[in-house]
C-alpha cells in the first residue's frame, strides 16, 4: 500500500480495483460531468459487484482512507433488488473526490447482504433503514431494530417494493373508505399485469 | 442500543419525540448514571411522511414543490439536489446563468440557517437575549430571498434545466446592502459567542466528537469540520458555480484555534461560514455571465424529454447542516419518477450523537442536541424512570430548559 498516494483520479481508481477485485467487478463506467465556466469536472464512478464480493471491494476502498459512505438507495427492479452504496473517496482534495456508487443486485428469494459497520460504523443507519424498506436481511447488523417506520407498520410490509410484498392498495385508498372496498383499476405504471 | 437489567441502577431519560416549535418530531433515549450521560440511543421516524414513496407516484416535474417541502430551512437544498439528480440523469444542463443564481440562493440560505442556528444555540443555554437578537437579524435575509424570490420560506425558484426567477443588475444593489449589513454585525456575533466567558463555559470541552470518530461515524458539515475534518462538497466536488469561485475549507485551526470538536468549534465553524458565504456572494455577483435562465422554458416539451429518458442521477450538495444526497431514476416511457432516495445531512449526523453526549450531564443535553444543527430538537417530553425503585418522574421541555439555564447561572456564581 506504500506506493499509492492519494488523491487518486477515476482512472487511476479503476486501475486500483480492477488489480485487486479483478473478475467480480462488473460495468465499471467512468463519467465527468463538467460545470460552470471554467468546467471543473465532477467525477463519478458507477460499478456492479456480487455480493459475495462486497465487503472485500469496501476493505480495499478502506485501506485507501476511511471511506464516506453517502447513503444507500435500494430499488425493486421486478426479478432482483438493486442496492447502490453511494461512496465517496478523495475527499478533503478540493475538486478530486470521486463519487463510487456500487450497485448490488440480491435476488428476491434471498434479499441478503452481509453488514459493512465493522469497516464503516456510520453505515447504520442505512442499513436499518433498507432493512425496514426493502425486506432486505443485513447479515451481522449491530442492531437490527426499525428506526422509521412505527410499531404498528405490517411487520411483511415494505414500502419501496413493487411486488406483493408492496403498499399498492395500501397507500391509493386509505383515504376513502368506500373506495377501499373496491379492487385498485389504475395500472401498475412499473409492468404490473395489463 | 440500550439494555437494562435488574441489577442494574442507571437511569433511562427518553426525550421527545414532539415539540409543536419543531419541525421534526425526534426522540433520544439517554442512558443516566447520576447526572452523567453513559448512553444515547436516537430514535428518528416519528415524522416519516413517505416523502420518496409519494415522489415515485408522480412525475418528475411535480416532484420540485414535493422535494422543496422536505424541510422548512433547507428547501433550497432539497430542490437542488432533486434538479440536478434529474438534470444528471436525463443529460439535461442548466445554462451558467441559473447556476450561477442557483449558488447566490444557496449560500443566502446558509447565512439564514446559521444565524438562525446561533440563536437556537443562545436559547438552550439560556441567553435569551442573543436569540432575539440573531433572529432579528436573520430577518433582514429572510427579506433579500423574499426581494429575490418572492416567497419567504418555500422559494420556488428551481426548475429542470435552470431557475425560474433571474437575478438582473436591478437588484444587485440590495443584495450588497444586506451583505453590508451583516458584515457590520458580525464582530458583535463572534463577540457574543466567541468571545462572552459565560457562553465559553458553557460551550468548552462539551459535546466532544474526536476526529477519528467523526470519519468513521460518516458525518458530515460543520459538525465534523469543527473536528478537524475536511469534507465539504463544495470544494470536493463542485456543484452548481463553486468551481469558478474561490473558497477554502473552514476548519478552526485556520483562525488559530484547536481542532477540537467541541460546541465552540462548531459554533465558530458555523459563524465563520457567514463571513465565507458573503465573500461567496459578491463572488457570483461579479462574474455572473449573461445568459438564459432556463435551458428549457416549454414545460410541456421539457416533460416530453423526461418521459423518454432513461438514466440515473445522483445530486450532492453541501447544505447548512452538511453534505446531503438524491439519487433519482428515470425509466424510458414511464412518466413517474422509478427510484428516488433522499439523504438530509441529520441522517448521517444521527450516530455522531452517541460519542457527543457520553460523560456529559443532563443540562448539557439542550446544546448538545442542537449543536448538529438538527432538523429536530424537540425537548416536549423527557421522563426518568429510575429501575431500581420503579418510580418514574417526568421531565417537561421548561424542566429541562430550567436546568440548563440554571447550570450557566450556577457557573457564573462559582458555585459548581
Amino acid at each position: 500500500m506504500k506506493d499509492i498516494k492519494l488523491p487518486l483520479n477515476p482512472e487511476e481508481l479503476e486501475e486500483y480495483l480492477d488489480e485487486r477485485m479483478g473478475e467480480s467487478i462488473d460495468d465499471l463506467e467512468i463519467e465527468e460531468i463538467k460545470k460552470g465556466i471554467k468546467q471543473r469536472a465532477m467525477k463519478l464512478i458507477w460499478l456492479t459487484v456480487e455480493r459475495e464480493d462486497f465487503r472485500d471491494l469496501v476493505k480495499e476502498l478502506a485501506k485507501l482512507h476511511q471511506p464516506h459512505l453517502s447513503v444507500a438507495s435500494g430499488s425493486d427492479m421486478g426479478d432482483f433488488i438493486e442496492l447502490i452504496y453511494h461512496f465517496a473517496v478523495n475527499y478533503g482534495y478540493p475538486g478530486e473526490e470521486v463519487s463510487v456508487n456500487v450497485k448490488v443486485h440480491l435476488p428476491k428469494d434471498d434479499p441478503t447482504i452481509s453488514t459493512i459497520t465493522d469497516i464503516v460504523p456510520g453505515a447504520i443507519t442505512t442499513e436499518r433503514e433498507k432493512q425496514e424498506f426493502l425486506g432486505v436481511t443485513v447479515e451481522d447488523i449491530p442492531d437490527s431494530r426499525r428506526l422509521w417506520l412505527d410499531e404498528v407498520f405490517p411487520e411483511d410490509k415494505y414500502p419501496w417494493r413493487w411486488d406483493d410484498k408492496g403498499m399498492e392498495e395500501q397507500s391509493r385508498y386509505v383515504h376513502d373508505e368506500d373506495e377501499a372496498a373496491t379492487p385498485p383499476t389504475k395500472k401498475n405504471p412499473r409492468g404490473g399485469d395489463d | 442500543m440500550i439494555e437494562m437489567s435488574e441489577e442494574d441502577t442507571t437511569y433511562q431519560v427518553p426525550i421527545g419525540p414532539i415539540h409543536p416549535a419543531l419541525k421534526e418530531p425526534f426522540m433520544i433515549n439517554f442512558k443516566l448514571d447520576g447526572e452523567t450521560i453513559v448512553d444515547a440511543d436516537p430514535h428518528p421516524g416519528m415524522n416519516h411522511r413517505g416523502i420518496e414513496f409519494m415522489g415515485m407516484h408522480r412525475n418528475p416535474l411535480k416532484v420540485i414543490p414535493l422535494s422543496e417541502r422536505i424541510c422548512g430551512i433547507c428547501s433550497i437544498v432539497h430542490q437542488h439536489m432533486y434538479t440536478t439528480a434529474v438534470e444528471h440523469a436525463a443529460g439535461i444542463e442548466p445554462t451558467n446563468r441559473a447556476r450561477y443564481i442557483r449558488t447566490i440562493m444557496c449560500e443566502l440560505e446558509r447565512v439564514h440557517s446559521h444565524v438562525l442556528w446561533a440563536g437556537v444555540a443562545a436559547h438552550e443555554i439560556g441567553f435569551d437575549t442573543h436569540l432575539h437578537f440573531t433572529w432579528k437579524i436573520r430577518e433582514k435575509v429572510m427579506d433579500l430571498l423574499e426581494y429575490i424570490s418572492g416567497n419567504r420560506v418555500n422559494y420556488s425558484m428551481w426548475t429542470v434545466g435552470g431557475v425560474r426567477r433571474d437575478i438582473p443588475e436591478s437588484m444587485h444593489p440590495k443584495i450588497e446592502e444586506t451583505l453590508t449589513y451583516y458584515e457590520e454585525l458580525y464582530q458583535k456575533l463572534e463577540d457574543i459567542f466567541l468571545g462572552d466567558p459565560s457562553i465559553r463555559l458553557r460551550t468548552k470541552n462539551i459535546g466532544i466528537l474526536t476526529k477519528k470518530e467523526a470519519l468513521e461515524l460518516c458525518g458530515v458539515g460543520p459538525t465534523v469540520r469543527a473536528s478537524g475534518v475536511k469534507k465539504d462538497v463544495r470544494i470536493d466536488q463542485p456543484y452548481a458555480a463553486y468551481g469558478d469561485l474561490d473558497l477554502d475549507y473552514v476548519i478552526p485551526s485556520r483562525y488559530g484555534y484547536e481542532n477540537t470538536g467541541d460546541v465552540f468549534s462548531k459554533t465558530l465553524v458555523r459563524l465563520k461560514e457567514v463571513v465565507q458565504s458573503i465573500g461567496l456572494i459578491r463572488q457570483c455577483v461579479d462574474q455572473m455571465p449573461d445568459e438564459d435562465i432556463d435551458s428549457e422554458p416549454k414545460k410541456a416539451v421539457l416533460l416530453n424529454k423526461l418521459k423518454k429518458a432513461e438514466g440515473e442521477g445522483i445530486g450532492r450538495i453541501e447544505a447548512p447542516r452538511g453534505e446531503a444526497i438524491h439519487y433519482a431514476r428515470l425509466k424510458e416511457g414511464v412518466e413517474e419518477l422509478d427510484c428516488w432516495k433522499i439523504r438530509a445531512s441529520t441522517y448521517n449526523n444521527l450516530t455522531t450523537y452517541a460519542p457527543m453526549f457520553m460523560g456529559e450531564q443532563i443540562a448539557d443535553i439542550p446544546i448538545i442536541a442542537a449543536c448538529i444543527d438538527p432538523c429536530i430538537g424537540c425537548m416536549d417530553r423527557a421522563e426518568i424512570v429510575d429501575v431500581s425503585t420503579g418510580k418514574s418522574k417526568s421531565y417537561s421541555h421548561d424542566e429541562l430548559h430550567k436546568l440548563s439555564v440554571e447550570k450557566t447561572k450556577k457557573l457564573l456564581e462559582g458555585s459548581l
